[in-house]
């Protein structure tokens, strides 16, 4: 194993992430300045900050859907810029609209997620994972007919169909009603419970807060501030 | 290998399944291609041995027109579930993304000139059967030429603005050697053939369709980064 | 900066040098008369258009492979110089093509590819103009610029192939035989002022890319 941890394999290293000088512009705009952070594995990281600060930008990073400008992002152990593959099979990302086809049923979305690579593939698998969000009975209709609160819950179901070892949720609290929340952080606790690593970003501390036991606020592309969650207060 | 056949034939499934419940692609694509065939009947008029002669191009033109429609609602959906970007969270390779696809619009295609064909032989009174199986291979060979290129520019126009000049735009110069190709070979099995030069146009149809596949396949990714 | 300056002055020397010999020291065809000497400009504008499409080929595979964003630039720079390139091409072979066959447009297929040539250009800059973002705009730029490429010998295969039975008109490149030193130094002197032009075009696009990604944004 080289000293940089950068050998490609799913191994058991220390760190969930590694980022050095992460920085990602959109033609003039500058998302990302240079973000340095390193979590260990098993924490439920909450990354706080406004809208349009970045969180979103950094979670898309970490999920290989971007490719940073500068510097390196490292998730368990995998090089996201040269060796995505290796990070999209441990990770799971949640975002903010989530990915259903509307004309497709519930069931039929996570057959459709299974068989992309998703996780399990047999129909009473899906069936679990749509009842354990409150969707068994609408999973056999068209996502067409799912208000929008359905359609986060089915996203979450989606989630649940994998054990990733990292889980990005970008704000998984938005659109949700309490019973809704409650799912969230359920599933939240879940996978701490199993070990993975959990990064929550999202503008409400309270929420974001309640299982996270590290926070980081990103202002401006940059990280501000960086502890426990306790003892740390924030308008 | 098989990774890659089980998500495209998921892309594939997805896409048919969506439209067999909307039928909302497939009888617009149906009615402008009735549409332009009849356009071409009455703007030609009613002589018959004109029409005979100009067949093979008109019903080829009626097919390029409705491909060109069908194309541009080809990543449609994947806009509206949130965006094809966002299929690559899946790991592997996302020219599964573009073989699904890919398929799919050759089927609507073809069903769709499982109905055109015999239409434009009604309409420009030209007898289809006795070269049916040179037509089908000409028919397969310039439909997925199409559906190829096609494929690719509407992935890549999916995201910018003013999609529907440019998928016309960079769709037309590459589709020059398929309409020539097909219409030449379709022309020459129907109009007779007396210089030989149907393999030829057949074997340019051919060369087309497999360098542009091998081209579009290889750089797909690209279209997808970000 | 010496070194465009040189180009520059080389460029205008050669040109007009070219013209010259072009208008006077060559006689009149004996069968086309005057308007034989537009071949002069005609075919070495006609190899810049196919060289600047083969130079747009080369940099949009050297950043599909390198993502360094000056090869997308000389690209840009490339792609519009050739169109213009292309643009002349056309009028030039119209303006030709009047007087001795009396029509504006013939089908011959060299003529017809070069048309072709302008609409994928034109599409490349277009798709450019439509994308904010550098590096989204070098990606998709690169991407139309090798299948554009790609297309265009399958292209003229096919139209040389649809024409070749009907022996149509034939274009002023046809018809370049004779005159050999004259269209010789008129085609060096071209492809110099092209270099030239291209190199212009690109320290401008350095430029504009410098002021794109500044912007009123403080730098990390």
């Amino acid at each position: 194993m080289s000293a940089d941890g950068d050998t490609g394999m799913s191994g058991r290293h220390q760190h969930a992430l590694r980022l050095a000088g992460l920085t990602r512009r959109f033609g003039r705009r500058w998302a990302l300045r240079g973000i340095d952070l390193e979590v260990s594995r098993g924490t439920v990281l909450a990354v706080l900050g406004a809208n349009g600060t970045g969180k979103t930008t950094l979670l898309r990073i970490l999920g290989t859907l971007l490719r940073p400008t500068a510097g390196r992002a490292e998730v368990l152990g995998a090089n996201v810029t040269k060796h995505p593959d290796r990070v999209r099979r441990l990770t799971a990302m949640m975002t903010p609209r989530g990915y259903a086809y509307d004309e497709l049923t519930g069931l039929e979305n996570l057959r459709f997620a299974a068989r992309m690579g998703g996780g399990a593939g047999d129909a009473s698998a899906h069936r679990t994972a749509l009842a354990r969000v409150g969707l068994e009975e609408a999973g056999d209709l068209p996502v067409r007919a799912y208000s929008t609160g359905m359609r986060r819950r089915l996203e979450l179901a989606r989630l649940g169909l994998r054990s990733p070892d990292l889980v990005l949720l970008d704000e998984p609290f938005a659109s949700l009603d309490e019973a809704g929340v409650e799912l969230v952080q359920e599933s939240i606790a879940r996978w701490r419970d199993a070990g993975a690593t959990v990064l929550i970003a999202s503008h409400r501390l309270a929420q974001a807060g309640r299982h996270a036991n590290r926070t980081v606020y990103i202002e401006h592309g940059r990280i501000v501030e960086g502890g426990p969650v306790a003892g740390t207060t924030h308008p | 290998m098989s990774e890659l056949a089980r998500r495209a034939s998921a892309i594939l499934w997805k896409d048919l399944v969506t439209e067999l419940r909307t039928r909302q692609g497939f009888s617009a694509m149906l009615s402008f291609a009735a549409l332009v065939l009849f356009l071409f009947s009455f703007a030609i008029g009613p002589d018959t041995e004109l029409l005979r002669r100009l067949a093979g191009g008109l019903l080829w033109v009626a097919i390029v027109f409705t491909g060109t429609l069908s194309l541009g609602r080809a990543f449609q959906s994947e806009e509206v579930a949130g965006g094809v970007r966002l299929l690559r969270l899946y790991p592997d390779d996302t020219r599964a993304i573009y073989l699904g696809k890919l398929a799919a619009n050759l089927v609507l295609l073809a069903v769709l000139e499982l109905v055109l064909w015999p239409a434009a032989a009604i309409l420009f009174q030209v007898d289809l059967l006795p070269h049916a199986l040179g037509l089908s291979l000409v028919a397969a060979l310039g439909t997925f030429g199409f559906s190829t290129i096609g494929t690719f520019f509407s992935a890549l126009t999916v995201h910018l603005r003013a999609r529907e000049l440019l998928l016309p735009l960079l769709l037309f110069p590459a589709l020059i050697p398929v309409i020539l190709g097909a219409v030449n070979a379709t022309d020459g099995l129907l109009l007779g053939d007396p210089m030989g030069r149907l393999g030829g146009w057949v074997r340019l149809l051919g060369a087309y369709d497999v360098i542009l596949f091998v081209v579009c396949l290889w750089i797909f990714p690209v279209v997808l980064e970000e | 900066m010496r070194a465009q300056r040189v180009l520059g002055g080389l460029s205008l020397v050669g040109v007009g040098l070219g013209t010259i010999a072009a208008l006077f020291l060559v006689p009149a065809d004996r069968l086309q008369g005057q308007v034989q000497r537009l071949l002069y400009v005609h075919v070495p504008v006609a190899w810049l258009a196919e060289l600047s499409f083969f130079v747009v080929f080369l940099m949009s595979l050297l950043y599909l492979v390198q993502r360094k964003l000056t090869w997308d630039l000389v690209a840009l720079a490339a792609a519009e110089v050739g169109v213009l390139c292309t643009s002349l091409t056309l009028i030039l072979g119209s303006l030709w093509a009047k007087p001795i066959w009396g029509i504006w447009w013939t089908w011959d297929p060299r003529l017809t590819t070069t048309a072709i040539l302008l609409i994928i250009y034109v599409g490349y800059l277009i798709v450019r103009s439509m994308t904010d973002d550098p590096d989204q705009r070098a990606r998709w730029a690169a991407v139309i610029g090798v299948i554009g490429f790609v297309q265009v010998p399958i292209v003229y295969l096919s139209v040389f192939w649809w024409r070749s039975l009907h022996q149509p008109p034939s274009s002023p490149r046809s018809m370049a035989t004779a005159f050999g030193a004259v269209l010789l130094l008129n085609l060096a002197a071209y492809t110099v002022a092209f270099t030239y032009l291209v190199l212009r075009r690109y320290r401008v696009a350095q430029i504009n890319l410098e002021l794109e990604l500044r912007g009123p944004e403080e730098e990390p």
